[in-house]
C-alpha cells in the first residue's frame, strides 16, 4: 500500500515536466539538432537547396578550431567575461550583506536595491550608444572631461585602444548585471530560515561572522545558479559587443557569439562553420558548467554535515541563552 | 572600547552611504540622458550626444514618432499581450517543473534536471535562424504565439526555481497537504506557488523585461504593420543611416521603459520588503 | 505526434483569443511591398491617390524591417524562397546589399523589367544613371533592378573659406584645387592648413571616393583583390593624421557633426557627400535655418578629385509573381518615367506632397535637366549642375556583396595604424587575416 502510494507520487514528477519537455521539443531542440546537423554538411551561401553531408563530415570543426579569429574570440570572451563577474558578485555580495544584515539598518535600502536593477531594463542596444558617445573622440564627456581636469593632455582615442576597449565592455557588462545579481542574491538570503540568524544573533556573531558562516553557506545553490547563468550569459556576450563597435578594434571585443554571427551573416553566409562553431561552444560551456557542478557538489555534503553540526550547537547554546534570559 | 568602535561604525554607515548614492548615480545617468534626449531634435542630439539640459521639441519628435506607417499605441498593446503571455506561462510552467524535480524522487530527475542545464548553454544566435525556418514553414509568423509560446520551457527559470525551492520549500508542508487529503495538482497551485511569491516576482521583473525588450527574433517573424512591438518601431525609426530621427527615438525608447518602470515597481515590493518564506512554518 | 502539438497549439490559441490571421474576402488584389524605410511605401500610397482607376483594382500591402541588426535581409530571404501569399512583389534593396539581390546568391528571385511590360529602352531615353544600371543588371544582361536617386558625390566646400585661402568660391575653379586626383586635393589640403583649416574632418570623408576609385570590387573569382588604389586609403590617412590636415573626426560621431557647424579643432573646408548628405545630415547641422545663422547658406558643391556614389535605393520585382502588368506600371512609374508626373520630377522638385519639400538628385538625367536644383543652402546654387556629371563619374562595377563586411575591416585597421597602436604591415597583415577567417574568401 505504502510502496504504490510513493509510486503514484513519483508519476507526478512526470506529468508536470510535460508542458516543458513539449515546449521545448518543438521550439530549442529541433532547432538544435537542426543546427549540429548542419555542421556536418556543405550547407553554405544563400541558395543553396540541397544539404549534403561532407565527405570529411569534421572538416568545419576543423576549419574552426585553426581558425585564428575564432581561437581570439575564445580568450576575448573569457577575459572580458571574467573581469566583469569578479567584481560584480564581489559588489553584489557586499551589497546584499548590507542590505540584510540585522544590525545595520541602511535607511533607503528600498530605494537603493531597487535603483541598482535599472541598466537592465534598458535595452543593450541604447546602452551600447550611450557609452561609444561617452568615450567620443576627439570629443566627447569622458575625453572633455579628463583634458580639461589634466589627467590627459590631449583628447585619447579609447575606442582604437584594445584594452581600453575591452575594459569598458567589461565594465558595461558588470554595471548592467550587478543589481540583477543582487537581487538574486537578497531574495536568496530571504528564503533562509530567520531562525537561523535569530540564532547566530543571539549568540552574539556580529555581522561579519553571521554573513560568512551563516548566510555564504546557506546560499551555495543560490550562489551557484548566479555563476553558472552569468558563466553562460558570459561566454554567449553578443549585443554589447555588436553594437558598441563590432568586435572592434582589432578583434579586441570580438567574443565567440559574435564570431559565428559574423560566419553566418556577415557576406559569404557559411552556415555550416557557424553551426560548427555553435556546436564546439556548447562542449566548452557544457564542460566548464559540469567542472562548476562538481566542485560545488563535492564541498556540499561535507558542508551540510559541518552545517548541521553547528546548526545543532548553535540552537542548543540558543535554548541555553533563552533559559539563561528566562531566569 | 565601546564608543570607538561606534564611531568606526558610523563612518562605516556613511561610506555606505555615499556608496550607494554614487551607484544610484551611475544607475539612473542613462534614463537621465535618455529622457532629456526625448525632448532635443535630431540635430542637437547628433551635436551633442550627451547634454544635462532638456530642450523643446518634445512635440515634434512625438509627431514623427505618430507620423510613421505605424501606430505605437498599437505596439504597446502588442508588445503588453506578448510580454504578459510569455512572463505568465514562463512563470507558472517553470514553477511547475520545478516542482517536478524537487517535490518527487522519479528515476528520470536528475538526467531531466541535467538536460534543463544543457538547453541553458546552447548558444542563441544561429538556433534562432533554424527556429525562424521552422515558424516560417508551419505558418506561425505573424502570429504573437510564436514568442509566446516558447516561454513554456524557460530553462533559467526553472533553475532558479529549484536552487529556491531546494535552499526555502519546506518539503513537510507537502506532506501535510497530503494528509489534509489536497490533491497533488491543488497543492502546488494553492500551497506551493503562494510560498513562492518572492521567487515568482523577481523571475517575473526579469522575463517581463527581457521579453518586452526583446527585438531580433519580433523583428523576422512579426513582418505585418499591425503586429508591431514597440522595439520593432523605435528600430524602423532608425532603420536608414542618412534620415535616422534620433529625437524621436529616445522618445520611442523612453515610451518603450515606462511601462517597464510600472511593472517594476508593482513587484518590487518583494525585492524591497522580502516576505520571507523561512517564516511559513516554525 | 505533430497532429497533436497543432491541436495543442489550436487550442491554445482559441484560449488565448489570438486566433490565426483571418483571411478577409477581398475584391481588390493585393500587391506586396517589401522595404526597409518608409519611402517607398509613401511613394506607392502617394501613386494611389493620384491613379483611382489603378487604385480600384489593386490594393498594396507593405511589409517594413528595418535593416538594424541585419534583420531585413534573413526575413526577405526566407520570404522570396518560400513565395507564398505573402512573398514579395515588389522589394527594396539598399546599395549596401544590392548586388546580392542583382546578381549574387539571390539574383534568380529577381524578374527582368522587360517581362514586366516594361519599356527597358527608357534607360537611354530618360538618361538613366550608368552605374545605377550597372548594378541593377543580372549576370545574363537582363535590367532587373534601378533606383529613383542618383547618389553620385561632390565636394562640398565652405564658400567663406575658399574665399580666405584660394581667393574664390566659384565651384569650377575650386573643382579644379582640389582634383583631379589624390595628389592635387593634398596640395590644397597643405594651403588650407597654411592658414590653419583642415581640409576635411576625419578620414571616413575621403573613404567613400577611395572606394570607388578601384576598378575591381574586393572579391575577384573568389579570391580577394587587395586593389592599389585602395591599399593607398592606409597612406593618404597617414598623410591627413601626421601632418595634421584633417580634425580626425569619425564619420557619424559628434565631433564630426560639429564640424559642418565650424566648431571643431579647427575650421573644416569640406564634406564628401551626395545630394543627400547636404539635404539630410549637413542642413540640419549647421547651426542655422536661413542664410547668415552658422554655416548655412555658406557652402557650395563642386566636382569631388575622385568620382563616387555612396547609399541609394533599388527596385526589384519577384519573378514569381503574379501581378506583372501592375508592378511593372508602379516600378516604371518610380524608376524610368521621365515625364512632368513621374515621380523622379517630384522627387528632385520636392513637389510629391505639394512644393516646398526636400530636393533630391534623381536617377534620370532628363529630369535632372529640366528641374531646379538651387538651394539656399548652398548660396542659390543649382546643384544639379555638379551633380548631373558627378553620376556619370560613380563606377557601379566594383561593388561586391561582401563590401559590407570588407570595408569596415580595411577601416578597422587604418583607424588603428593612424592612432598609432598597430605598424602599417600588421594593419595590413590584420585586414587579410579577418577576411580570411570570416568569410569564404581566398587570400593570398
Amino acid at each position: 500500500m505504502k510502496k504504490r502510494k510513493r509510486l503514484s507520487y513519483a508519476k507526478y514528477g512526470y506529468i508536470f515536466s510535460i508542458p516543458f519537455v513539449t515546449a521545448f521539443i518543438i521550439f530549442s531542440l529541433y532547432p538544435t539538432i537542426y543546427t549540429a546537423f548542419i555542421g556536418f554538411t556543405d550547407l553554405k551561401g544563400l541558395l543553396k537547396t540541397s544539404i549534403n553531408i561532407l565527405q570529411d563530415p569534421f572538416a568545419n570543426f576543423r576549419l574552426i578550431l585553426n581558425n585564428a579569429s575564432f581561437k581570439l574570440s575564445l580568450v576575448n570572451t573569457l577575459k572580458i567575461w571574467m573581469i566583469n563577474f569578479i567584481p560584480q558578485i564581489l559588489l553584489a555580495l557586499i551589497l546584499t550583506a548590507w542590505f540584510t544584515s540585522n544590525h545595520n539598518k541602511i535607511k533607503g535600502q528600498g530605494f537603493f536595491k531597487v535603483v541598482f536593477y535599472m541598466p537592465n531594463i534598458i535595452t543593450a542596444a541604447t546602452i551600447a550608444i550611450l557609452f561609444n558617445v561617452l568615450f567620443g573622440y576627439p570629443m566627447g564627456p569622458v575625453n572633455d572631461a579628463l583634458v580639461k581636469t589634466g589627467v590627459l593632455s590631449q583628447a585619447y582615442y579609447f575606442l582604437t585602444d584594445k584594452s581600453a576597449s575591452q575594459l569598458i565592455i567589461a565594465f558595461i557588462q558588470f554595471w548592467m548585471w550587478y543589481g540583477y545579481t543582487m537581487i538574486i542574491l537578497i531574495s536568496g538570503v530571504l528564503g533562509i530560515n530567520p531562525e537561523i540568524f535569530e540564532a547566530a544573533d543571539i549568540d552574539g556573531a556580529n555581522d561579519v561572522q553571521t554573513f560568512l558562516y551563516i548566510t555564504l553557506p546557506n546560499l551555495r545553490t543560490i550562489l551557484l545558479f548566479v555563476l553558472i547563468t552569468s558563466m553562460i550569459g558570459g561566454l554567449n556576450m553578443f549585443d554589447i559587443p555588436k553594437l558598441f563597435n563590432l568586435g572592434m578594434p582589432g578583434n579586441a571585443t570580438l567574443t565567440t557569439s559574435l564570431f559565428i554571427y559574423n560566419q553566418a551573416f556577415s557576406g559569404s553566409y557559411l552556415y555550416n562553420r557557424a553551426a560548427a562553431a555553435s556546436m564546439i561552444m556548447f562542449v566548452i560551456i557544457a564542460v566548464l558548467s559540469i567542472g562548476v557542478f562538481l566542485l560545488m557538489r563535492d564541498k556540499k555534503d561535507v558542508q551540510e554535515k559541518k552545517e548541521a553540526r553547528k546548526l545543532a550547537r548553535q540552537i542548543r547554546r540558543g535554548e541555553l541563552h533563552k533559559e539563561e534570559a528566562t531566569k | 572600547m565601546k564608543k570607538s568602535n561606534s564611531v568606526g561604525r558610523g563612518a562605516f554607515r556613511v561610506f555606505i552611504y555615499v556608496f550607494c548614492i554614487f551607484l544610484a548615480i551611475l544607475s539612473l545617468f542613462p534614463f537621465v540622458i535618455m529622457f532629456i534626449n526625448a525632448t532635443r531634435s535630431t540635430f542637437e542630439i547628433q551635436q551633442n550626444g550627451i547634454s544635462l539640459l532638456p530642450s523643446r521639441y518634445l512635440a515634434s519628435n512625438y509627431a514623427v514618432f505618430t507620423g510613421k506607417t505605424f501606430d505605437p499605441l498599437k505596439g504597446f498593446y502588442n508588445s503588453a499581450i506578448i510580454s504578459t503571455g510569455s512572463t505568465a506561462l514562463a512563470i507558472y510552467f517553470s514553477t511547475l517543473t520545478a516542482y517536478a524535480v524537487v517535490a518527487y524522487s522519479w528515476k528520470m530527475r536528475q538526467a531531466f534536471f541535467s538536460m534543463i542545464l544543457a538547453v541553458m548553454m546552447i548558444p542563441a544566435q544561429v538556433t534562432s535562424i533554424g527556429f525562424y525556418q521552422f515558424m516560417y514553414r508551419i505558418g506561425m509568423t505573424n502570429n504573437f504565439l510564436a514568442l509566446i509560446l516558447p516561454s513554456i520551457a524557460a530553462p533559467a527559470t526553472v533553475f532558479f526555481m529549484r536552487q529556491y525551492m531546494l535552499a526555502s520549500l519546506p518539503l513537510e508542508l507537502v506532506d501535510s497537504a497530503r494528509i489534509d487529503g489536497s490533491g497533488e495538482f491543488n497543492t502546488f497551485n494553492w500551497i506551493i506557488l503562494p510560498i513562492m511569491k518572492p521567487a515568482i516576482a523577481t523571475q517575473a521583473i526579469f522575463t517581463f523585461v527581457a521579453s518586452w525588450n526583446n527585438l531580433f527574433l519580433p523583428l523576422i517573424l512579426l513582418t505585418n504593420n499591425d503586429k508591431y512591438t514597440l522595439p520593432i518601431m523605435v528600430s524602423l525609426l532608425r532603420g536608414d543611416i542618412y534620415r535616422t530621427e534620433y529625437g524621436a527615438v529616445y522618445l520611442g525608447l523612453a515610451l518603450t521603459v515606462l511601462p517597464l518602470f510600472i511593472i517594476y515597481f508593482m513587484l518590487s515590493k518583494y525585492i524591497i520588503a522580502g516576505v520571507a518564506l523561512g517564516g511559513v512554518k516554525g | 505526434m505533430m497532429k497533436k502539438t497543432l491541436s495543442l497549439l489550436l487550442v491554445l490559441s482559441l484560449l488565448l483569443g489570438l486566433g490565426l490571421t483571418p483571411v478577409l474576402a477581398e475584391s481588390k488584389e493585393t500587391i506586396n511591398l517589401w522595404a526597409f524605410t518608409d519611402e517607398v511605401p509613401k511613394m506607392l500610397e502617394r501613386y494611389l491617390e493620384l491613379n483611382p482607376e489603378f487604385a480600384a483594382k489593386y490594393e498594396v500591402k507593405t511589409t517594413i524591417i528595418a535593416t538594424t541588426d541585419g534583420a531585413y535581409q534573413p526575413a526577405l530571404d526566407q520570404a522570396l524562397a518560400a513565395s507564398g501569399a505573402d512573398a514579395p512583389d515588389i522589394y527594396c534593396a539598399e546599395a549596401a546589399f544590392v548586388l546580392k539581390y542583382t546578381q549574387g546568391d539571390a539574383s534568380s528571385y529577381a524578374a527582368p523589367y522587360k517581362d514586366l511590360g516594361i519599356d527597358v529602352s527608357a534607360v537611354e531615353t530618360s538618361e538613366i544613371a550608368q552605374y545605377t544600371v550597372d548594378i541593377g543588371t543580372n549576370p545574363n544582361g537582363d535590367l532587373v533592378a534601378l533606383g529613383y536617386q542618383a547618389t553620385g558625390g561632390a565636394f562640398i566646400y565652405r564658400r567663406s573659406i575658399a574665399k580666405e585661402v584660394f581667393g574664390t568660391d566659384d565651384p569650377a575653379e575650386i573643382g579644379a584645387k582640389v582634383g583631379p586626383g589624390w595628389d592635387k586635393f593634398l596640395e590644397a589640403a597643405e594651403a588650407l592648413r597654411e592658414k590653419g583649416y583642415g581640409i576635411v574632418s576625419g578620414d571616413g570623408d575621403i573613404w567613400h571616393a577611395v572606394e570607388n576609385s578601384s576598378e575591381l570590387g574586393w572579391v575577384v573569382d573568389g579570391k580577394l583583390n587587395f586593389d592599389p588604389n585602395r591599399e593607398e586609403f592606409i597612406d593618404i590617412s597617414m598623410l591627413l593624421k601626421e601632418k595634421d590636415l584633417y580634425n580626425d573626426t569619425q564619420d557619424w560621431t559628434d565631433a564630426w557633426f560639429a564640424d559642418m557647424k565650424g566648431e571643431g579643432a579647427k575650421g573644416i573646408f569640406g564634406f564628401f557627400g551626395p545630394a543627400w548628405l547636404i539635404n539630410y545630415v549637413m542642413a540640419g547641422n549647421s547651426g542655422g535655418t536661413k542664410a547668415g545663422e552658422g554655416t548655412y547658406g555658406d557652402w557650395a558643391v563642386c566636382a569631388p578629385p575622385v568620382g563616387f556614389f555612396w547609399g541609394g535605393t533599388w527596385l526589384l520585382a519577384s519573378a514569381s509573381s503574379e501581378k506583372k502588368e501592375a508592378v511593372g506600371e508602379l516600378i516604371n512609374w518610380i524608376t524610368l518615367d521621365s515625364s512632368d508626373t513621374g515621380l523622379q520630377y517630384h522627387w528632385a522638385n520636392g513637389t510629391l506632397y505639394g512644393e516646398g519639400g526636400t530636393k533630391d538628385t534623381v536617377a534620370s538625367g532628363v529630369v535632372m535637366a529640366k528641374s531646379d536644383g538651387s538651394l539656399e543652402f548652398l548660396g542659390g546654387q543649382n546643384m544639379f549642375d555638379v551633380f548631373v556629371p558627378a553620376n556619370e563619374f560613380a563606377n557601379g562595377n566594383n561593388m561586391t556583396q561582401y563590401d559590407e563586411t570588407i570595408n569596415r575591416y580595411w577601416r578597422d585597421s587604418v583607424r588603428m595604424y593612424t592612432s598609432g597602436q598597430i605598424s602599417r604591415e600588421e594593419a595590413v597583415a590584420l585586414f587579410k587575416q579577418n577576411v580570411a577567417d570570416n568569410l569564404d574568401v581566398i587570400v593570398e
